[in-house]
């Protein structure tokens, strides 16, 4: 499974698991229970992706070329499709593209591996920059391979651990290949042919080689740690100290890769560096995104990830949740992860700030929108805890569009997301004025970044208006222009009275039995005088006559 | 050194927890108050003095017998509610905050007075600004003077957000958002102010890199207005029972004629043009300068000091007293 299982009880689970691979494997379907991600998965939390075993998704964006009008219709189409890694590539104009006939075999097969394993990423890895195409494939691969190592449940502990130690040095091994995987780990075969993978590898820039070692063996030592602590444990998290931990393992290092990457390549800010929060900041916003979406599958799978910090604050079994008494508890509680997850948001937008090439900032910007949007639908949603949610086609197809463009399209996603699950907040939430406050902060980033006033405007419309005014010759200027406008609507307030009242007399008069009509008639006959009583009577009954 | 610190205003809302704020770091800083109003529970150790600051006059008495190193003037006049809007009050607001303003700077000046710390608003940027521009004129070698921006101020002792808001509740008017209740809205805690003035103080007898600035102050944490509404009406247990939106255009036009009801039956009435300008503008302000300038950090945020208000208002409620200030 995922890494995002590292961890504990596995033994226990292994029989279920292998139940679950088979299930998957006779039904062809893509396998949306027990990947962490179907659609939102990010680029750096890229280890919760998971290929299908679809054809149809391994397809790459040269096949499909370019639709360049982005149309929902066509991705509607494409049920098959579930996840946006494939809906990417058929409306999509790519920034790049790659060029199959000058690959050697050995690469074509790494590409091969990249379409099996990721479903998602596949399609935005290879269409990167060509200066980062080839390192960011490698690396995913390399990070997946360690993923099978430590998800396999037949592996023992005695021998994962070593291994994920030092699966950095693999690397270094020309031929290096592992066959110790069960026969129904589904990417035992990446595994089986990881030569290929360390054949490529060396033929990288060493600079970037020596980053993806680095992170390499920083994750290989997390996920030993926590198959240790999981094994006797079980796999739950207690303080959010813990969880930043966890998230900081299987997403937050790969944020500080990627990084590296893109800095060293010359397409991002290279001050992107000395902001390490930031690069965890967008790997853990989208790890904590899908760790409150998976809670119901999760702990299905007997898993906890939400901290017990937090969830001990509105009930007292973690099992409680999930029980529909507890409703309200459940979903101040999922409010909590919320503001949790959403205090990272203004920090993404300022990474995705730093990113300088069109496919890298695509690359980057696409699992933040739809983060963000995942994180409105699971705002306070009872449903999470009864079923898997996931936005719509519709939706992932509208951010996709949004956020293929520019950073300001990016913010526009972000603030209406962010407005939206404002709308949602409702003050009987403990955390009603915690989560104002950071969708807050998400708007006032915003308008740090691209300010709606702008001074220089400001000012040139005040020079262009003529010299500035001492205040107090202004302030008796102004006093005089709102008496005038007072003046104004006094008039009109009596105005309008005098009406509303007129109306409302005629109106009594009328139901009282009033004639105007009569009145009318006899005024266009020009008698404008009063006629005496008995003559009134008299032209009274000339008008009714017709109608007894 | 020997500080001593005149406070104007010093029995006020605000005043009173400049007081609180100096003698907490500075126990050691002699304190005294020039006021309209006197307490019923003046604060230890501070010597009161009632004077009018539009009469130069009073001042001078004060001044001269209590010889300040520091003044924080924060004496000012705001009306009240719809009020704030109308001709009158802004007179008056005009003579207090400009003449006082011109008297207490003159003043201190030749009695050599070093520092002067001013209390405006944030609404400086919008209202009009001619107080503060005369205090910041009035910097120079010898008197170091700079202007502080408190967004709106709220705390316990507040007479006026905290009360209104809660008069919405007596009077069913909480379901109605005027606007889009989305305009985002800056509050400052009153001791947050305060500790703003004594580091403003602090920095103007140093290294007075604040002298001749004018500088924001706010909690930090801007919310929508409504949002504010709710979280204080929470604490008094009230949900509004349904919302409504009401269009700003509508809205500003009720305010228009709220006033000129209010005007015509002399009673004040939440809805003004004016207060339906304040709940649908958005309004904040960026805390950089004072973060970098004074070194200020809110230290209650805006939560915690919600709680702590409406705690002491319910107090203020039950025990039916409304002002802790003696009228005479």
């Amino acid at each position: 499974m995922t890494l995002s299982d590292a961890g504990a009880g596995r033994v226990e689970q292994l029989e279920n698991r292998a139940r679950m691979w088979q299930v998957w494997k006779v039904s062809q379907e893509p396998r949306l229970t027990s990947s962490r991600i179907p659609y939102s998965v990010s680029v750096i939390s890229w280890l919760h992706d998971r290929a299908s075993a679809d054809r149809a998704s391994q397809e790459r964006p040269r096949s499909i070329s370019s639709i360049s009008l982005p149309s929902p219709i066509i991705t509607l189409g494409l049920s098959k499709f579930s996840r946006w890694g494939s809906e990417m590539k058929t409306w999509h104009d790519p920034p790049h593209h790659r060029d199959p006939e000058k690959e050697p075999a050995s690469l074509k097969i790494c590409f091969d591996f990249l379409d099996l394993t990721s479903r998602s990423f596949s399609a935005v890895i290879q269409e990167l920059h060509s200066e980062l195409l080839v390192p960011v494939t490698l690396f995913y691969l390399i990070l997946r391979g360690m993923d099978t190592i430590e998800d396999d449940m037949t592996i023992s502990l005695e021998e994962k651990d070593p291994l994920l130690r030092e699966f950095y040095k693999v690397t270094k091994q020309d031929g290096w290949n592992y066959d110790g995987n069960g026969p129904n780990e589904k990417d035992r075969d990446l595994l089986v042919k990881f030569h290929f993978v360390v054949e490529e590898f060396k033929k990288i820039k060493p600079v970037y080689r020596g980053f993806i070692n680095d992170i390499t063996q920083k994750m290989g030592n997390g996920m030993a740690d926590y198959c240790h602590k999981a094994k006797y444990h079980g796999i739950s998290v207690e303080s959010v100290k813990d969880y930043d931990l966890y998230c900081h393992y299987v997403a937050g290092l790969v944020g500080s890769g990627l990084t590296l990457l893109f800095v060293e390549s010359g397409l991002a800010n290279p001050a992107l560096l000395d902001r390490p929060h930031l690069q965890e900041s967008m790997g853990l916003f989208l790890q904590k995104t899908n760790i409150i979406r998976d809670v119901k599958e999760d702990f299905d799978d007997n898993r906890r990830f939400w901290p017990k910090e937090i969830w001990s604050k509105h009930v007292s079994n973690f099992e409680d949740l999930f029980d529909p008494k507890n409703r309200e508890a459940a979903l101040n509680c999922s409010s909590d992860m919320v503001l949790n997850s959403l205090g990272h948001a203004d920090e993404c937008l300022f990474y995705l700030a730093g990113l300088k090439e069109q496919s890298v900032f695509n690359f980057a910007a696409i699992p933040q929108t739809m983060a963000i949007a995942t994180l409105e639908l699971v705002f306070r949603n009872p449903k999470i805890f009864e079923r898997n949610v996931k936005i719509t086609k519709g939706q992932a197809c509208q951010i996709m569009v949004d956020s293929t463009q520019n950073l300001r399209k990016v913010c526009d996603v972000f603030r209406r997301y962010a407005r939206a699950i404002h709308k949602k907040n409702t003050p009987r939430d403990p955390n009603f004025l915690k989560i104002s406050i950071a969708c807050g902060k998400i708007e006032q980033f915003m308008e740090s970044m691209f300010p709606s006033q702008d001074p220089k405007a400001i000012a040139a419309m005040q020079a262009a208006q003529g010299p500035v005014v001492p205040p107090e010759e202004a302030e008796q200027r102004a006093m005089a222009e709102e008496a005038k406008w007072d003046t104004i609507y006094l008039l009109a307030l009596v105005m309008g009275f005098l009406f509303v009242l007129s109306t409302i007399m005629i109106g009594i008069a009328w139901l009282f039995g009033a004639r105007f009509d009569i009145a009318i008639n006899e005024l266009k006959q020009g008698k404008l005088s009063r006629p005496p009583p008995d003559a009134a009577q008299a032209i009274a009954g000339k008008y009714d006559r017709g109608e007894l | 050194m020997a500080v001593s610190i005149l406070i104007t205003g010093g029995a006020g809302f605000v005043g009173s927890a400049i007081i609180d704020a100096v003698q907490e770091k500075h126990p050691q800083w002699k304190v005294s108050v020039l006021d309209l109003q006197m307490l019923s529970h003046p604060r230890n150790n501070v010597h009161y003095e009632r004077g009018d600051i539009t009469l130069p006059a009073d001042i001078e008495r004060i001044v001269h017998l209590v010889r300040p190193t520091a003044i924080i003037h924060s004496a000012g006049f705001i009306p009240e509610l719809a009020s704030r809007y109308n001709r009158k009050a802004r007179n008056r607001a005009f003579s207090v905050n400009v003449e006082g303003t011109r008297n207490v700077l003159t003043i201190a000046k030749s009695a050599g007075v070093e520092v002067l710390v001013w209390t405006g608003s944030c609404t400086a940027v919008t209202d009009d600004t001619a107080a503060e521009a005369l205090v910041l004129a009035a910097n120079d070698e010898k008197f170091a003077t700079c202007a502080l921006r408190p967004s709106v101020i709220f705390g316990p002792g507040d007479g006026q957000l905290i009360p209104s808001l809660y008069s919405c509740i007596m009077k069913g008017e909480t379901p109605y958002i005027l606007g889009s209740g989305l305009n985002l809205w800056d509050v400052t805690y009153v001791t947050n102010v305060a500790d703003a003035h004594v580091l403003a103080v602090e920095n103007l007898l140093s290294s007075r890199t604040a002298a001749g600035e004018a500088i924001f102050i706010s909690n930090e944490q801007p919310i929508p207005f409504r949002d504010f509404c709710l979280a204080v009406w929470r604490e008094f247990g009230h949900y509004p029972p349904f919302q409504v939106h009401i269009p700003r255009s509508i809205a500003a036009f009720a305010g228009v004629v709220a006033d000129w009801m209010s005007w015509l039956t002399g009673i004040q009435t939440t809805l003004s043009n004016g207060s339906v300008n304040d709940a649908c503008a958005t309004r904040y302000c960026s805390g950089t300068k004072a973060r970098e300038v004074l070194g200020y950090v809110p230290k209650v945020g805006l939560e915690e000091g919600i709680k702590r208000s409406c705690e002491e208002y319910r107090r203020r409620c039950k025990f039916g007293e409304k002002h802790d200030i003696l009228e005479q």
